[in-house]
Parts: structure tokens; C-alpha cells; sequence
């Protein structure tokens, strides 16, 4: 273990800013920013070589810390070592390892500070390291915001590559051969005379060897993986059924078990009568947890039943009961006192504005994340330690919460992150986790296996945020002039993290994203960001602040195109100041040779936005039937400086136009007498397949850094949408779902 | 006491005739591809065959299973998958995958009457299966797919 | 005279007012009554009665015309609309063309209330789902349309009043819709009257001579 010791004072983790010197030689130097985790797990004869690779007799398992909520995240971050690593995809483990602090999301930081995501200069890159430094001290090791390609581009290759050529060396050692004669392939080192020493083999020598710290990465023309559809290494399992996610877990000697909680959000309980529950056959016991109780039962529909014939009093929401005064707290937020931030005043607004002036109120409803899996948790509690079996985005906070919750250590509190039925923002909050170690704790040493209920799901979504944008402008010369657009909205970083106990000081960047930094070079171009006072609890919702943001941005931007007779896509091109930007949109103009004539009834719109550094043009083409709207076809450009799959790339730009269509098409959530009235799917069915358009889409490489595409999608697909309807009929929305306006088809 | 064939193996099941067959396979067998989503026959991730024919399973009393039960292990494993199954692999349908086993349940029923259906079909048969991931593309294309295949098969 | 129709315990009572707590089943008689003694005043109140059963969503959403699509329509749902899912029953009014209304609208063996207890949930009777006959198109029909309708046995199934006033009872007999229209649980609203004031408000309707508003 002396070893090993030292290996863990020198594990290796490489953030970008880690990289130093001897950059023209190809060659990078490593800092250590944590503990390698996987040391203290080890057994004899199994090597760690980085957090990322772990080797032992059985074979090569390399640890995916970002969780997959159906992104592809594992394929992904898989290929990434394997391709530095030599093994084959096919033949490795994955595994989403332990929750550390080493596992840290550096590019997620990098978003969250109020520079440009196309501003490089120094102070930009400066502020982005501190954040960089905060993100560390907590330690988030969180999936979201389209950050895992971006983190985990380069750290995880440089993995593989370390542990490759430690390997070698190990090899070297062993053999007496030098390194430089020995090369590596399919999961072995080769000799000079063909022999192959595998991995497997070499795991105990290499757990003795002092790493290689200076590594070498391939150049793009020798990847194997990295650039070439691959095929996910889950989806055989997902095509046949045997891909266990965490509510098909079974867990030796469990008990199943359900929430019923307050369905006003974060509301108390009274009290309660759960006689008639008690009473019912296979129902073990009743468990009160924080704002209702836990159902423990023979099997979960016999949990489910139980929980309905339980009588309530609950107590009052903290937020005004009905929609009505939702909006109207929106409305009456535009104020100083209210202005949260005004991140971009460029020219003479007032004097721009004197003359005719056009205006418009836009607003975007709160919305349910409502993953396919309902949130659901195993947990077992013991006197020495806790288990904890759940997909989630967050494991650091499940441990700290699961631990404060049973009065453990965090270190005793085992989290085990499962594959994931979707998620898209839902899996940042950990409440149904929470809960099941309420129950557990009462049921110490039986496993607990809890299952929301979708009606259950659906009330305690952490709904996306409720907005309202208002704007001025002004045409000239047959362009767009002045541009002031004011957004209101509450705080999503403060209903979140406050959940979590924590606060960010300053601006809130959710509520200014996508609408401050859009790279056009209007004129007189203002906007200003107003804190409305928390209403409903919020949450992250698949592409956040931009979701409803690029909505009101693209959504007025079109009108004013229109308005001073332009095209919507030549004027953007004249406006656009960002060159990979302006390709974005010359290559979805070409894709659907925008500008031809267009048959009767149909009409097409576009919309533009800039969100997680991708910037992403999107045209829709619909016809008016005369029985409704039928969305025909999409055509997207998004530039990610690398598309690292094709094929997944494919898939997750088709899925975020869905989304962002689906939602803006047919979906809502409200709020009366304080809770969700949308219980389930027949009243919130986003898109079904009859109603899916034709996606075309293209990926573009020539941005300057690697990007994540799990977001980008979604905000232009509203606006766009809007804009087509707009052609094809001359009824303008300005606020959705546009179910309310338009029948669709 | 009811006995029920599932994947071709009787079960003796102990439980309420009134639980729905989506719970006895998953909480009660242990037989997990069949997914809950919603309860109440929205979502069409429960979907398995009775008989051949595609059924909610979350909708199915147990006292009122008559016939042989198919789940997506059933169909086709991942070394022998179904012709539907393949194409789901060979299109890559799946993101979350959580919807596709009954998404797949649902083609290959549609499959079984309709060899080789109209988009209009398509859009008919498979609208009662939500995607909340969007792969709504793929799995049309995966059907076309599976309904060529499966015509070689078969001439 | 009065002939109690006898199918079986259990579909001798059915439930008015969705079965709620302390609810009493009502038996269901075929009352006939004597042709002339009913006036037109009364004859024509009385088929108010039938019109608004029958225009009532838990009968009119499956009573459709030949675009086959089941509507969403009542207190349950916002807006009429059309079915979810982009459902079609097709000219077979079963789905059978490409997705059986039985996918979903399972039929179990005894109708019970019990079963559709939850919200929201497909209802489900001890008859496969289907929409009605064409010809006997409901939704958005005026009083008078369904009136003339219901006179004529070529759109009724060849069957004159007080054969449809027994059909009600069959059906009731069988498990099947009727019976679940008047006790459709989870908290959907339940068809106005009972199966009773119906099949009274039917034969009244006849003794009045089947006048049309």
C-alpha cells in the first residue's frame, strides 16, 4: 500500500487551466486538485492509474462521472479515454464511480460568469478560472448545462493517455524492454516480437509504478472513436429491455414504498388519518417524512392505493395560490427596485425610440421536467453506514443531504448513481431522496425502494421558471434600429441553491442568459434583467434561462425584421458580429434553401440563438390545414467545434427540437389553490410522434472550443415555430403554449 | 392463487386480481423491461403483448389475463433481438431509452397486422407511446426499417 | 305493467352519481305507459330529459360522426377537443385498422367502479370500447337533430323507442357503457338523471307520440 500511498498524492486530474508549458511539443504537466477516490476502494492486485481508469483481473473499467440521463453521457466519456487508452468500447466496464469532489465540472463554472461565451480576452478567461476555484471549493460534481463534453474532452483522454503509458512503462519494467519499442493496442501492451502483455496482467506492476506524468495526446487523424458514429454501448440493453435503471433495482430482502406529500410545494402537514391505509391488506406501515408521509407496502401499487385513502390536512403554500397573481407579481416587477442587472446598453436608446415605436408584452409558462421515470431511490440504513442507490445529477449533495438526514458522516453515506429514465433538470433536485432516507431511517436495515407515483412526480416537479418579457423598438431603413428588451422573472439560482442551502451573490445569469449576449450588432441594443420575488419554486430546466429567453428575444426580433419589411434571415445575417455565428445561419439558410417561393398555406420561420456557447439556427416550415397547424419540417445548423458522435449528436439535436417544440406547442403548468394542476400526461403531452416534423440537421466545427449540444436545441425551436405560424397565417404568439391561440394538427 | 404464462414460463401469481399485470410482472416477478410511466395509459411504456396483440399492461387486471403474456425480454434478446429490436439497435433509437420498450412492443404489434404501413399508420399506431426525449425520427425510420426486414424475412 | 330486468346480481342495481359514499344502487324497470297519456307539454320535457343524457359528454364523446374521432369534451377536460395520441377508431369504430380502443379500454370480466377509480385513467367495462354506429351521431347535435334521429328505427339499429329504452338496460346488463356513463369514477362527471328517469323519459316520450322540439 506504500505505493499506492504516493499514487495518491499524485493523482492526477487535469482541468484546462492545468496545462502548462511544452504545449508546442505536444506535451502536458498535471497539478493535483484532489484525492484519487478510487484508492480507498482497492484490492490487491487492482490499479487506479487515474480517477478516470481502474484495472483489475477482470478487465478495464473506466469511470464516467458524469451521469447519463439518456444523453449518451457513458458512451461518450468511454470513447474519450478509450481513445488515448487502446481498448476496445465493446469490452470495457463503465461505471459512474463514487461521488468525489476530484470529479468536480470545470465547464459549467466557465458558463455561470457574465462574460460572453465567445469573449476570450484575459479578464473573460481570468473570472472564469475564479469561478473555476468556487466550483472546486464545493466540489460539484453535477451533470448539466451541456457541460460534459466541454469538461471532459481533454481531461478524460489525458487520462487515458496517462494510464496508457504507465502501463508501458510498467511493461517496461517488467520486461526490460524500452518504452519507446513498445506500443499499445486493444487492450494490451505489444512487444517488439508481437507478444502482448494485457492490461489485466499488468495491473499489479503498474500499481507500484510511479505514473507518467508526461503524456502525449494523438492528433485527431489517428482517432478511432472520437469524430465516427459509434454505437452507444447501451443501446442494445435499451433495445431489449434489460437495461436496469434505478427503479428496476432490486435490492436484496426490500420493501417498496411511496410519498404522499402536501402537493402545495414545500408545504407542511397538519396531520393525517391513515386508518383506512393502515388497515388495507399488504400495507406494512406509515412513516411521516417532511411534508406528508412515506407508504411502505408490499409492492408499489399497493403503496399507490394506500396513499389515496389517506385524509389530510395540509397546510398553506408560501406563494400566491392562483396564476393570477403569478403574473401579476411579473408585471409588477418591472421596476428599479426590481432591476436585477442591465449587462448590455449600447447606444441611444431614448433618441432611437422617440420616433415610432413598436411594443409587445411576451410571457412562457411554468413547465414540468417530467422525465419518463418517475423519481425513485433505494436506500438502506445501517448503524455504521448508508446506502443509497438512485439516478441523480448531483451525488455530492445526495450524500451530504442522505447523511444530515440520518445523522451519518458523509463519508459513511454510499452513493450508487443509476442509469437514468431522462431527467432534463429534474435529477438536480434530490427531495425523493431525501425522503426515502426518512423512511429508511424508521426501517433501519431494510432496504427501502420508494417510487413516486407519476400524479406524485408531477406535483413536486420543480416546475422551469414563470417570465415575462416586454419590448421597445424601432425600424429604420429597412432594418432593425433599436432593440430594448426587459425580462422579469424569479430567480432560479436562488429558488435552487436555496434548497441546497446555498446563495450566489450578484446578478442571477439565468435571467439576463440568451437575451444580453446575442452577438448582433443592433444599434441601440439594451437589456435589462428584473428579480421578481419567488413565486412557485423553481428549477433548471432543459436549456434554463434561455428556454424562455430566446423565446421572447428571437420572438420580438422577428416582429421587428417584419415590421421594417426585411427577411428574417438575410437582416439577422446583416445584423450578426460573430463569425461562427453567421455560418450557423448561412448553413441552415442553404440546408432549406431558404428564400424560395413556398406553396399555399405554408409559411416559415427562423430564429437564431446563442446558449451554452453554441449558437444554433433553426428554420421551421409549417402548413395552416385549415383544421390547425401541422409543423412539416426543421432544419438545424449548431456549431460545437466538434462533433464528437455523429449519429448521438443526430438524435440529441432531433430530441432538443422536439422538446423545445413540443412544449412550446402544447404544455403548461399551473397553479390553483396552490398546487399543479396538470396531474399527469393527458394534460401535458409535449409532443407526440403524429405531430413530429422532418429534422434535418448539421453539425459545424468551426468554433474554437468543444461543446456539449444537450441544450442548444431547445430555445430557438419556440420562436422559430411562432415566426412560421406568423407566415403562414399572420397570427402572432407571444405567449405559449400556443395550444391557446392555434389548433395544431 | 392465478397462473399466468409470461415469456413462455407459468407463473403462479398471489396477489389481488385487481392489480394490474404492469406491477405483478415488475414488483411481484421481477420482470423490469415492462416500465411504469404513468399509470394510466398515456405514456405506453407498459406496453406488452397478450396473445400477440399490444396491451397496456397498466390497465390489465391480473383476474382478467387471458392469454399468453409477451414482455420485451420475450421478444428478442440482445443476441437474438427481434427484427423491431434490430432496428432499433442498427437506427440507434434510443437516448433515455426508458419509453422504448414500449415503443418497440407497440411497432412490432402494428408490425404483426400491418407489414408494411403508411406513415399515416405509423403516426396512428405509435402516437399513444410518449417519447419525452424526442426520438420520434428514429423511431419511424427504425419501423420502416423492421417493416422491411421483416417482408425479407418472410418472402 | 313493469318488467325488472333480471341479468345477473350484479347488474341488477347500478349506481347513480358515481358511486359516491352512502349512494343508493336504483334498480332499473321498464315503465311503460299508456299512448295518449302523456301530453305534448310533458312529451316534449320528457325527451329534454333523454337529450340531455344523450348529449352529455359521457355519452356524446364516443357518439361521433364518420371521421371516427372520439372527443374529449366536459367538465373533465378543458376546451372539446379531439382524443389524445391522434386516436382514429376508423371505419371499424374499434380502431381495429391500426390501434384497437381495447389497447387501452381493457374489458374485464364484471363491470365494477372500483376499476376506474383513478383519474384520468382510460374507462374500462365488461365490453370491448367502440364508438356508436355512425348513424347515431351526438356530438355537437342539436336537440332537435338527435330527436329526429332517435324517431327513425334506420338510425337507432332497426330499433324503435322502446326498444332503445330496453337496449339501455341490456347494455347495463352486459356491464357495458351505459352503465359505466352513470358511474364513470375518478372523478368524472356522471351522466345527468339516472339509467331510470331515462328509460321513464324514453317511454313518456313514445306516449306522447315522439314530438320534436
Amino acid at each position: 500500500m506504500s505505493r499506492l500511498g504516493t499514487i495518491a498524492r499524485r493523482s492526477f486530474l487535469i482541468g484546462s487551466t492545468a496545462i502548462l508549458g511544452g504545449v508546442a511539443f505536444g506535451y502536458y504537466w498535471y497539478r493535483q486538485p484532489g484525492e484519487n477516490p478510487l484508492l480507498a476502494g482497492l484490492g490487491e492486485g487492482e490499479a487506479a492509474l487515474t480517477p478516470y481508469v481502474l484495472i483489475d483481473q477482470d478487465g478495464v473499467t473506466l469511470i464516467t462521472p458524469r451521469a447519463d440521463k439518456g444523453q449518451g453521457a457513458y458512451s461518450i466519456q468511454a470513447a474519450l479515454i478509450a481513445e488515448e487508452l487502446d481498448v476496445d468500447l465493446a469490452r470495457v466496464r463503465v461505471d459512474p464511480g463514487v461521488p468525489s469532489a476530484t470529479y468536480y465540472n470545470t465547464a459549467l463554472s466557465g458558463e455561470s460568469v457574465p462574460f460572453r461565451s465567445t469573449d476570450h480576452g484575459f479578464s473573460a478567461e481570468l473570472t472564469r478560472g475564479v469561478a473555476d476555484g468556487v466550483m472546486k471549493l464545493m466540489g460539484l460534481q453535477l451533470t448539466g448545462g451541456s457541460s460534459t463534453v466541454p469538461d471532459q474532452y481533454k481531461k478524460l483522454r489525458i487520462a487515458g493517455a496517462v494510464a496508457r503509458e504507465t502501463l508501458k512503462k510498467a511493461a517496461s519494467e517488467e520486461t526490460g524492454i524500452a518504452v519507446g519499442d513498445l506500443t499499445t493496442g486493444d487492450g494490451a501492451v505489444i512487444l517488439p516480437d508481437g507478444k502482448r502483455l494485457s492490461y489485466e496482467q499488468l495491473a499489479s506492476r503498474a500499481a507500484k509504478t510511479d505514473p507518467v506524468l508526461r503524456v502525449h495526446l494523438r492528433p485527431p487523424s489517428e482517432w478511432r472513436y472520437i469524430g465516427k458514429a459509434m454505437q452507444r454501448i447501451d443501446i442494445a440493453a435499451k433495445s431489449t429491455g434489460t437495461q436496469i435503471y434505478g427503479i428496476d433495482l432490486a435490492i436484496e430482502g426490500m420493501v417498496h414504498a411511496t410519498v404522499k406529500r402536501n402537493p402545495r410545494q414545500n408545504a407542511g402537514m397538519n396531520g393525517y388519518d391513515a386508518s383506512e391505509a393502515e388497515a388495507m391488506a399488504g400495507v406494512r406501515r406509515i412513516v411521516p417524512v417532511s411534508g406528508g408521509v412515506g407508504i411502505v407496502a408490499d409492492n408499489s401499487w399497493i403503496a399507490f392505493q394506500a396513499a389515496d385513502k389517506i385524509r389530510f390536512e395540509w397546510a398553506e403554500a408560501d406563494y400566491p395560490p392562483e396564476m393570477s397573481e403569478h403574473w401579476q407579481s411579473l408585471s409588477d416587477s418591472f421596476s428599479e427596485a426590481h432591476q436585477d442587472s442591465r449587462m448590455l446598453d449600447n447606444g441611444d436608446l431614448e433618441a432611437a425610440l422617440s420616433g415610432e415605436v413598436l411594443e409587445a408584452e411576451y410571457r412562457a409558462p411554468y413547465l414540468a421536467h417530467a422525465p419518463l421515470e418517475p423519481m425513485n431511490a433505494i436506500v438502506r440504513v445501517t448503524d455504521e453506514r448508508v446506502d443509497v442507490w438512485t439516478g441523480t445529477q448531483i451525488p455530492r449533495f445526495v450524500q451530504e443531504n442522505v447523511a444530515k438526514t440520518t445523522g451519518h458522516a458523509a463519508k459513511d453515506v454510499h452513493v450508487h448513481v443509476q442509469m437514468m429514465g431522462g431527467s432534463f433538470g429534474h435529477r438536480l433536485e434530490d427531495d425523493y431522496v431525501r425522503q426515502t432516507a426518512e423512511i429508511a431511517l424508521a426501517l433501519k436495515g431494510t432496504p427501502v425502494k420508494m417510487t413516486y407515483s407519476r400524479e406524485e412526480d408531477f406535483a413536486h416537479d420543480y416546475v422551469r421558471q414563470i417570465a415575462m418579457g416586454r419590448m421597445r423598438g424601432a425600424v429604420k431603413d429597412g432594418g432593425v434600429d433599436a432593440y430594448d428588451l426587459s425580462i422579469a422573472m424569479p430567480s432560479i439560482i436562488t429558488s435552487q441553491m436555496g434548497r441546497q442551502g446555498l446563495s450566489l451573490p450578484g446578478p442571477d445569469a439565468t435571467i439576463y442568459a440568451a437575451a444580453w449576449d446575442q452577438p448582433y450588432l443592433i444599434p441601440n441594443y439594451r437589456m435589462t434583467a428584473y428579480r421578481a420575488k419567488p413565486l412557485a419554486p423553481i428549477s433548471s430546466w432543459r436549456s434554463v434561462g434561455a428556454s424562455t429567453n430566446a423565446f421572447f428575444h428571437e420572438g420580438f426580433l422577428n416582429e421587428l425584421i417584419r415590421a421594417a419589411g426585411a427577411d428574417p434571415l438575410e437582416e439577422r445575417l446583416r445584423l450578426i458580429g460573430h463569425e461562427p455565428s453567421r455560418k450557423t445561419l448561412e448553413a441552415v439558410g442553404e440546408m432549406a434553401s431558404w428564400g424560395g417561393e413556398l406553396a399555399p398555406g405554408k409559411g416559415r420561420g427562423v430564429a437564431f440563438s446563442l446558449s451554452f456557447g453554441v449558437p444554433t439556427a433553426e428554420i421551421v416550415e409549417v402548413t395552416d390545414t385549415g383544421k390547425g397547424i401541422r409543423i412539416d419540417k426543421v432544419w438545424v445548423a449548431a456549431e460545437v467545434g466538434k462533433v464528437l458522435d455523429p449519429v448521438n449528436f443526430e438524435n440529441l439535436v432531433q430530441g432538443g427540437v422536439v422538446f423545445g417544440l413540443g412544449h412550446a406547442m402544447n404544455c403548461e403548468i399551473t397553479y390553483s389553490d396552490g398546487a399543479a394542476e396538470q396531474t399527469n400526461y393527458h394534460a401535458y403531452e409535449g409532443m407526440r410522434l403524429y405531430q413530429c416534423p422532418q429534422i434535418f440537421v448539421r453539425g459545424l466545427e468551426n468554433g474554437e472550443k468543444v461543446r456539449g449540444i444537450g441544450e442548444p436545441p431547445v430555445p430557438p425551436a419556440a420562436p422559430a415555430l411562432a415566426d412560421a405560424i406568423f407566415a403562414a397565417t399572420g397570427t402572432r404568439l407571444r405567449e405559449m403554449p400556443f395550444n391557446k391561440f392555434v389548433d395544431f394538427v | 392463487m392465478k397462473r399466468i404464462t409470461v415469456n413462455g414460463k407459468v407463473h403462479t401469481v398471489d396477489a389481488d386480481p385487481a392489480m394490474p399485470l404492469l406491477w405483478v410482472l415488475r414488483d411481484e416477478l421481477g420482470i423490469t423491461g415492462t416500465k411504469y410511466g404513468c399509470g394510466i395509459a398515456q405514456c405506453g411504456a407498459c406496453t406488452v403483448h397478450v396473445d400477440g396483440v399490444a396491451v397496456r399492461s397498466c390497465q390489465l387486471p391480473l383476474g382478467a389475463v387471458e392469454g399468453e403474456v409477451t414482455t420485451i425480454e420475450g421478444l428478442g434478446t440482445p443476441e437474438a433481438p427481434h427484427p423491431v429490436q434490430a432496428a432499433w439497435i442498427e437506427h440507434q433509437v434510443a437516448q433515455c431509452g426508458y419509453c422504448q420498450s414500449g415503443q418497440i412492443m407497440q411497432a412490432a404489434s402494428l408490425l404483426d397486422t400491418h407489414p408494411d404501413p403508411s406513415d399515416d399508420e405509423i403516426d396512428r399506431a405509435m402516437s399513444g407511446n410518449l417519447c419525452r426525449c424526442g426520438t420520434y425520427v428514429r423511431i419511424r425510420a427504425a419501423v420502416r426499417a423492421a417493416a422491411g426486414k421483416l417482408q425479407e424475412a418472410s418472402s | 305493467m313493469q318488467i325488472q330486468i333480471l341479468p345477473g346480481a350484479l347488474a341488477l342495481f347500478i349506481a347513480v352519481g358515481g358511486l359516491a359514499a352512502g349512494a343508493q344502487p336504483q334498480s332499473a324497470a321498464l315503465n311503460t305507459f299508456e299512448e295518449g297519456s302523456v301530453s305534448r307539454e310533458e312529451g316534449l320535457a320528457s325527451w329534454q330529459v333523454f337529450y340531455e343524457v344523450a348529449s352529455h359528454p359521457r355519452c356524446a364523446n364516443c357518439h361521433v360522426g364518420d371521421d371516427n374521432l372520439p372527443m374529449w369534451s366536459g367538465a373533465s377536460f378543458g376546451a372539446p377537443r379531439r382524443h389524445g395520441m391522434n386516436i382514429d377508431a376508423g371505419v371499424s369504430r374499434i380502431g381495429a385498422e391500426t390501434l384497437p380502443c381495447s389497447t387501452c379500454h381493457i374489458a374485464v370480466k364484471t363491470f365494477d367502479p372500483a376499476i376506474n377509480a383513478t383519474p384520468h385513467m382510460p374507462p374500462k367495462t365488461a365490453l370491448a370500447w367502440q364508438l356508436a354506429p355512425v348513424e347515431m351521431e351526438w356530438f355537437g347535435k342539436s336537440s332537435a337533430e338527435i330527436c329526429a334521429q332517435v324517431q327513425e328505427p334506420a338510425r337507432t339499429g332497426g330499433r324503435d323507442v322502446r326498444a332503445v329504452a330496453e337496449h339501455l338496460a341490456e347494455d347495463v346488463a352486459h356491464g357495458g357503457f351505459i352503465q359505466w356513463a352513470w358511474a364513470p369514477g375518478g372523478g368524472r362527471e356522471p351522466a345527468p338523471h339516472s339509467l331510470q328517469e331515462a328509460m321513464d323519459a324514453l317511454m313518456k316520450w313514445q306516449a306522447a307520440g315522439t314530438p320534436c322540439p
